[in-house]
């Protein structure tokens, strides 16, 4: 190759580079704007959230959310703790307001973002290749939509990068005693947020036995030691409950089509990174030495393997994203410093590689990036960029609304930004509530919290248990054949079969709002409606 | 420290080992169906395809996994 092509290719190279760069930071802008937009939402944007929030509620207040479903109000957490717990703090700033668990949650994924850019540099050096690696995180469509959600996924998340990058360190000379035990903290914070982080307990551990067995028995030793500890600690505490609403009442249905459908979804929006993390993988399989980034990528599909349990979806492949960003970004790397090893090659190679990869880098990002295409598509900002893109019309159909949003993924709930109608429906729902003679029995818990009331039962919760035969929904049936409610707020109607039959003799619908794209429906009491 | 061959075996008992529930699955019919169902299928696929990795590991000897 002769020298001007060189420059030339390498000049490509360069402009490709800033381009690629200038994507993917848009795509943080657009994810920025969506959590913005949500941090001003005052009720349920995914159903779940407000549960979440009065979690974290409980605990400020000295009380245990691992209670017992079957007496008044009905309601206990079916996750870990440690999410809700960061929450508590902000509850003195925002009030018992979901901007504190968003923002905790939003927080998570940058922090994600900066140890897998951290990480890449670390190995690889340069500056595209970690930034890009980082940014790519954030814009991944399923970290866009639940990123800035009052949920603990991406906390979870959080703390397995954070595990990974410190226990990668475990044989550093002076450090790695240290990097081990802040690693097994960060397994035991990210276990203890959400149950599914097993998987990176596995890969991490595997990764020390490699190299030391008596090390990762020890250190799995101790990791179970003090995690059942505390799952012990916290069963007692809440006379069993714990176990009840964490451990039994998780057991549900599992559709392996659902899987395959979430796996087909989950490759073809992060196929570049999915193909350069395997690729990675096979590589030091059979050529190098198993790295935790590599191990960790390959457990983690694991846990996407769990996504065809009801109630499961998209976001138990988070970590997957997360580990194919941080290994794709090691492979990319790794690549182009084998380009400067022919440095002692011929003439002709050793002035091709490096020229030829300062272009194949950026361009597979190029090639990656429109995969993963996701912006509202109104506005003076965004209805132009969509119609550039030729995605204005490609709209997702809700319920009741046409959302002014375009995803690669197809249908989804989240993503698109809210409207003043979505505000005025919720006023409208809130007003329900307000003046409502008896409790709301709600499938969102904001509309009971925005008014100052207890929350009453956690539908999903409830409907767990009892397909696993574990609710006695005797006093909840009663006190609905009382109609002591004053209201009921339907979404989803996730609730045990007993449940809705008799709010179904009981109660009959006043009222049908469109928010957000869903239909919640309004039901009074028969005494109210008689009268 | 564990080598590649040793990595290897450990993987070829895996895959055998899930080969062997997936006919006990069968056998005693506690899937939903009858036969080898969609995944017991997937699993006997991924098992194959994990004795064949196992195998190529066991043939690279002593290097450190």
């Amino acid at each position: 190759m002769t020298s001007t092509l060189s420059r030339l290719l390498k000049g490509l190279g360069a402009a490709l580079a800033v381009l690629a760069v200038l994507v993917y930071v848009s795509y943080l802008v657009v994810y920025v704007v969506y959590a913005v937009d949500l941090f001003r939402w005052p009720f349920d944007y995914d159903q779940g959230e407000g549960f979440e929030l009065y979690d974290a509620i409980l605990f400020s207040q000295g009380e245990w959310p691992y209670r017992d479903n079957a007496v008044y109000p009905y309601y206990a957490s079916n996750y870990p703790p440690l999410f809700h717990l960061l929450i508590v703090p902000l509850l003195t700033v925002f009030g018992q307001r979901l901007i504190a668990g968003r923002l905790v949650s939003f927080a998570a994924t940058f922090v994600t973002g900066g140890v897998i850019f951290a990480v890449v540099r670390r190995r690889v050096g340069g500056w595209l290749i970690p930034l890009i690696s980082g940014l790519a995180f954030l814009a991944s469509n399923y970290v866009y939509q639940i990123g800035p959600l009052c949920r603990m996924h991406m906390t979870m998340v959080m703390f397995e990068t954070l595990a990974i990058a410190l226990i990668a360190g475990f044989e550093h000379p002076r450090h790695g005693r240290r990097n081990l035990a802040l690693g097994l903290l960060m397994l035991l914070c990210a276990g203890y947020t959400k149950q599914m982080a097993v998987f990176t307990v596995v890969a991490a551990l595997s990764y020390v036995f490699l190299r030391d067995i008596r090390k990762a028995v020890a250190a799995g030793a101790a990791l179970v030691v003090v995690a059942g500890a505390v799952f012990v600690f916290l069963n007692v505490v809440t006379r069993g409950h714990w176990w009840v609403n964490i451990i039994q009442a998780n057991v549900n249905e599992f559709d392996y089509r659902q899987t395959m459908f979430l796996f087909g979804q989950w490759f073809r929006l992060h196929t570049v990174f999915a193909l350069l993390a395997a690729g990675y993988l096979v590589y030091e399989l059979f050529w190098d030495r198993l790295s935790p980034y590599s191990l960790w990528f390959f457990f983690s599909l694991g846990s996407g393997a769990l996504s065809g349990k009801w109630g499961a979806g998209f976001g138990y492949f988070t970590t997957a994203v997360a580990a194919a960003c941080l290994t794709s970004g090691l492979a990319l790397g790794h690549l182009r410093n084998a380009g400067d090893r022919f440095q002692s090659a011929s003439h002709k190679l050793r002035d091709a590689a490096p020229a030829l990869l300062a272009l194949l880098v950026p361009l597979l990002y190029l090639v990656q990036a429109p995969r993963m295409l996701h912006l509202p598509t109104s506005g003076p900002v965004f209805g132009s960029l969509a119609r550039v893109l030729g995605v204005a019309d490609e709209l997702i159909e809700g319920d009741c609304a046409t959302f002014q949003y375009h995803d690669a993924m197809g249908y989804t709930q989240l993503g698109h930004l809210l409207t003043e109608d979505d505000y005025a429906a919720g006023e409208e729902i809130l007003d329900y509530v307000r003046t409502a003679d008896g409790p709301a029995l709600s499938e969102e818990a904001m509309f009971n919290l925005l008014v100052g009331e207890q929350v009453v039962t956690n539908p999903t919760q409830l409907l767990n248990l009892y397909k696993n035969n574990l609710l006695d929904t005797t006093d909840i049936v009663d006190r609905i054949n009382q109609q002591e409610f004053g209201v009921v707020i339907f979404r989803a109607q996730f609730y045990p079969q007993p449940v809705l039959e008799a709010i179904g003799q009981n109660y009959q619908p006043v009222d049908h709002l469109c928010m957000n794209g869903f239909y919640y429906h309004i039901l009074w009491p028969h005494r109210i409606c008689s009268q | 420290m564990v080598t590649k061959r040793q990595l290897g075996i450990a993987v070829i008992i895996i895959g055998l080992l899930a080969i062997l529930g997936d006919v006990v699955v069968d056998l005693t019919g506690a899937g939903r169906w009858s036969g080898f169902g969609p995944l017991q299928q997937v699993g006997i696929g991924l098992s194959l395809v994990a004795i064949a990795v196992g195998g190529i590991l066991v043939q690279l000897g002593d290097r450190p996994a």
